[in-house]
């Protein structure tokens, strides 16, 4: 499975995107490209810290600047019917992107969403920045 | 594909990524940038004061520029690792 | 903006490569709904700055009017301090662009994730 089909899947899903500046960014993907540029919804933004929020009805992050996403777990699953029905009408790609608009139903779902796996997001990448000040970092270089 | 990602599928695979973090989970699938999906995953929050703390975090696309190493892990060995009382310093970041 | 990501889904497991370039040719971000609007900028490197965007192109390179920087503190150059200064009419640079969104509903809030948890 590729990571932009996934991607693509999951779109109008819940997502937490973290940068490579350590922001992150919790919301839904509107839509994405070829090169991981991402439209999200109904942003919350959180500084690298975590002890800064902004909230942004939409915004548009350049894929080169993220290092990585959190997707709802069930969005995986619906990538392999997505596939099969790719491959059964081959000549109709253009097409295709119907497999994803049956998918929007999903889209009452909340960042909450993420809650349901442990910890709410900003704490969940405060836990992994645990004990890796990044003020440390920076005088090492 | 020559990056031989492809016989990490489906196998648990440790990755560590350029910011020094360190995520464990199932490989499902990669591509030519080594973009990474990882399911079912957690970090390893290594601490010299206390043991190793697991987060769990489930689904997630890792960009390939922040993927350092993809190793696979052994799962009869690593279920045999005390995480709990194993103290170590956090990796640092990758400096440019 | 939904109509942008249209033509998508060439990608098939079955590598149609041919399709894989069609779909590309128009962006996921529609600028024209900002024109004449305030957006927020923020750069690769830390610097931010909201203006009021007049131009574009499909790299990304903006002309922005009435352009403030957020200024950042100097020993962090993540760390936005409350200090603003004006830069009047400026182009940047798409390449450096690592995010756009839209100045008008943009607002600091508090922790929003204690409170959705308590």
């Amino acid at each position: 499975m590729l990571p932009l089909s996934l991607l693509r899947t999951a779109q109008n899903h819940p997502m937490l995107v973290e940068l490579k500046n350590g922001e992150t960014y919790n919301g839904h993907l509107v839509s994405c490209d070829n090169w991981m540029n991402i439209n999200l919804r109904e942003v919350i933004c959180t500084s690298r810290d975590g002890d800064k929020f902004w909230r942004m009805p939409e915004c548009y992050i350049r894929g080169s600047t993220i290092k990585y996403l959190r997707i709802p777990d069930e969005v995986i699953d619906m990538v392999k019917e997505e596939t099969q029905v790719k491959s059964r009408s081959r000549s109709e790609v253009s097409k295709g992107r119907g497999g994803g608009q049956n998918m929007r139903t999903g889209r009452g779902g909340n960042r909450g969403a993420f809650g349901n796996r442990g910890r709410p997001a900003p704490l969940a990448r405060g836990g992994g920045n645990q004990g890796r000040n990044p003020q440390q970092n920076k005088n090492k270089k | 594909m020559a990056s031989g990602l492809e016989n990490y599928v489906n196998q648990t695979v440790s990755v560590i990524t350029s910011d020094g973090r360190n995520f464990i989970g199932t490989l499902k699938g990669f591509d030519q940038t080594i973009n990474i999906i990882l399911d079912e995953s957690h970090e390893r929050v290594f601490s010299s004061s206390s043991g190793v703390a697991q987060v769990v975090l489930g689904l997630h696309i890792i960009r390939g520029d922040n993927v350092a190493i993809v190793g696979q892990i052994d799962e009869s060995i690593d279920s045999r690792l005390d995480l709990g009382n194993i103290k170590a310093e956090p990796l640092g970041s990758i400096v440019h | 903006m939904a109509s942008k990501e249209g033509g998508d889904k060439g990608k098939s497991s079955q590598g149609a490569g041919d399709n894989k370039e069609k779909r590309r040719k128009e962006s996921i971000l529609d600028l024209s709904k900002y024109l004449e609007k305030s957006i927020r900028v923020k750069f690769a490197g830390g610097r931010e700055a909201a203006g009021i965007l007049k131009g574009y192109d499909p790299l990304l390179n903006l002309v922005l009017d009435n352009t403030t920087e957020f200024l950042r503190d100097p020993d962090d150059p993540y760390k936005l301090l409350d200090d603003t200064r004006a830069l009047g009419l400026v182009v940047c640079r798409g390449t450096s662009v690592v995010l756009i969104c839209p100045m008008d509903g943009m607002e600091a809030i508090p922790n929003p994730f204690i409170t959705q948890e308590g």
